[in-house]
């Protein structure tokens, strides 16, 4: 019996046929188009003709491109913008529902359904909100004194009325994880703490905060991700004008190569952008490791 | 009975709660305005939606807009492209994702800690980056304008071997022992045992899949260059004012009634199965 426990187990042949079904179309449309694309940011190719070998020719006319470098300075306007916005809402929409006060359930369904639907809706909805003559949202400002604002219309406003309605549609998933987050705390600390006469802002400040930091630390990191990727809201709403002002690194990659037909050059940017996406990702998965040590 | 009572009774509410507990509702309901404000504005006459003053109920209805939508574009084609495209889409990855989710976690062979490994890897590309390239491969195999263009990029969504994976680590290995003493292979144990008991994972992988699908904007935007072919988000997406013509035309009320169309689907999976929904998204997450 001994010696039977130490051989290694058999191996499950059958096991090729179970993962096959899901790893063909894996590596067929989620692996190969990634080596495809770093191949072609090498590459100049239009619509004619052979692509043909340029070094790293396309990652400096991307450098030296001003839209282009417009877009990357955008999608960071628009992180300082969604980011905290989601984060805020989240957990106070998170803290309030955990009260799990009468019709909590119903401000849950309320706070999550902007998550559910797709961007066309969002885009579309918004659009018609933040209209700058017969908007509501204008509409009710009028009632602070506030002047109708060109929420979509001008180069100073449009990445924030973009941004506004980002927050609208993604903090549903921050909302639900920080709460997920919070069922997960113990109720004995809380005991605790209100035994050692704890005010309700201390057991925030010393209880949940604490051991809510995992939770809200990804939920930063996947928001920055989805930020640094936004480009449906962008395309539906402002086309990532007027003059560029709300334009997003994907908006950029799609202009230049399905509207250009400069692929190798889309390419090169979109090898951009993912090495900022997995800078972000290494960087924010080193600061969580290094507070929760 | 004192209501006061009743709810410090039933639900630990002090007297200074009740305050807080009113503006969040309050707050909760703001939220969902924008929804209210779109099937207002879709059931209104178009010459009453640009109005200086704000009516949230019209003052009266009209259905023609939804008439409009349907018989003047080809709502009812990228309606079901969408639900063709949507459906064997998630089908094939909530299938396929189960029978891999069972095999990393429950069989033993060569290769299993890589493809983990690559499998969530992969999570930190997105499809964005790559979407372009992908584009002139399918162009360049003649599949451009096509449902199988459209579905098979969506197969390969990890999200569903992960929660399957998780799922199947903590199945009671008893189940699976007597099954093989009776002689059962995997196959059998996978479709006799393990699926059957999976239902809490398959509910949620199935309904978070579909709406991710049907919601699907950026790879059918690309992939799809005839009006016969689009998918509703991005059919619909043309009633903008900046990018599309429709709507300059026909003004928000038609805008409005394509939008609510578009989200019925995806908006009654969700409060349907709103538990199912929301445990498998916290869940699902927490570990990507």
């Amino acid at each position: 019996m001994l010696s039977y426990r130490s051989q290694k187990p058999p191996v499950d042949w059958a096991a090729y046929a179970f993962v096959a079904l899901f790893t063909a179309p894996f590596l067929l449309f989620n692996i190969a188009p990634i080596v495809f694309t770093a191949y072609l940011s090498f590459m100049k190719w239009g619509i004619f003709g052979p692509p043909k070998y340029v070094g790293v020719d396309n990652y400096r006319k991307a450098l030296e491109n001003d839209q282009i470098l417009i877009s990357f300075q955008n999608i960071l306007l628009y992180g300082l913008t969604i980011v905290p916005g989601v984060l805020v809402l989240g957990l106070m929409a998170a803290l309030y529902v955990n009260n799990r006060w009468p019709l909590s359930s119903v401000a849950r369904v309320c706070f999550f359904s902007p998550y559910v639907v797709s961007a066309t809706v969002i885009g579309l909805v918004w659009v018609w909100i933040l209209d700058t003559q017969f908007g509501i949202a204008n509409h009710y400002l009028g009632y602070l004194g506030i002047d109708n604002i060109p929420w979509l219309t001008s180069t100073d406003w449009s990445l924030y009325g973009v941004g506004i309605t980002s927050i609208w549609w993604d903090m549903g998933l921050a909302f639900v994880l920080i709460l997920a987050g919070l069922q997960d705390i113990p109720g004995d600390m809380y005991d605790a703490a209100e035994i050692d006469g704890a005010t309700r802002w201390q057991r925030f400040r010393y209880v949940t905060l604490p051991m809510l930091r995992p939770v809200l630390s990804m939920v930063i990191t996947l928001q920055l991700i989805a930020t640094l990727r936004i480009f449906s809201q962008v395309y539906v709403m402002t086309s990532g004008g007027p003059a560029s002002s709300s334009t997003s690194v994907l908006y950029e990659i799609y202009t230049v190569a399905i509207r250009n037909q400069k692929f190798g050059l889309g390419a090169a940017v979109s090898m951009m952008l993912f090495v900022v996406i997995l800078l972000v990702t290494f960087l924010s998965r080193r600061l969580i490791r290094e507070q929760s040590t | 009975m004192n209501p006061l009572a009743y709810l410090k009774r039933e639900y630990g509410m002090a007297v200074g709660d009740i305050p807080v507990w009113i503006v969040g509702l309050a707050i909760a309901a703001l939220w969902i305005m924008p929804f209210v404000w779109m099937v207002s504005t879709s059931l209104k006459y178009p010459g009453d939606v640009m109005t200086v003053d704000i009516e949230w109920l019209p003052h009266r209805v009209t259905f023609q807009n939804y008439v409009d939508i349907f018989t003047k574009y080809p709502v009812w084609r990228w309606t079901l492209n969408s639900i063709i495209v949507a459906v064997s889409a998630t089908f094939l990855c909530v299938m396929s994702g189960a029978l891999a989710g069972y095999a990393l976690a429950r069989m033993n062979f060569p290769g299993r800690r890589l493809l983990f490994v690559l499998y969530v890897a992969s999570l930190m590309v997105p499809i964005e980056v790559y979407a372009v390239p992908m584009l002139l491969g399918i162009i360049k195999v003649g599949w451009a304008n096509t449902y199988q263009a459209l579905i098979l990029p969506s197969v390969g969504n990890v999200f569903s071997v992960l929660i399957f994976r998780q799922f199947f680590l903590t199945f009671p290995r008893d189940l699976e022992d007597a099954a093989r003493i009776d002689g059962a292979g995997h196959g059998l144990i996978f479709w006799k045992i393990a699926l059957p008991l999976a239902r809490a994972p398959l509910i949620a992988a199935t309904i978070i899949i579909f709406v991710l699908n049907w919601n699907n904007f950026l790879w059918p935007l690309l992939a799809v260059f005839k009006e016969e072919m689009k998918t509703l988000p991005v059919g619909i997406a043309a009633f903008t004012p900046i990018s599309g013509t429709a709507t300059q035309l026909e003004g928000f009320a038609l805008s409005m009634a394509g939008v609510t169309v578009l989200c019925i689907p995806s908006v009654l999976v969700f409060l349907i199965l709103q538990r199912y929904f929301i445990q498998g998204i916290s869940s699902g997450a927490l570990r990507g």
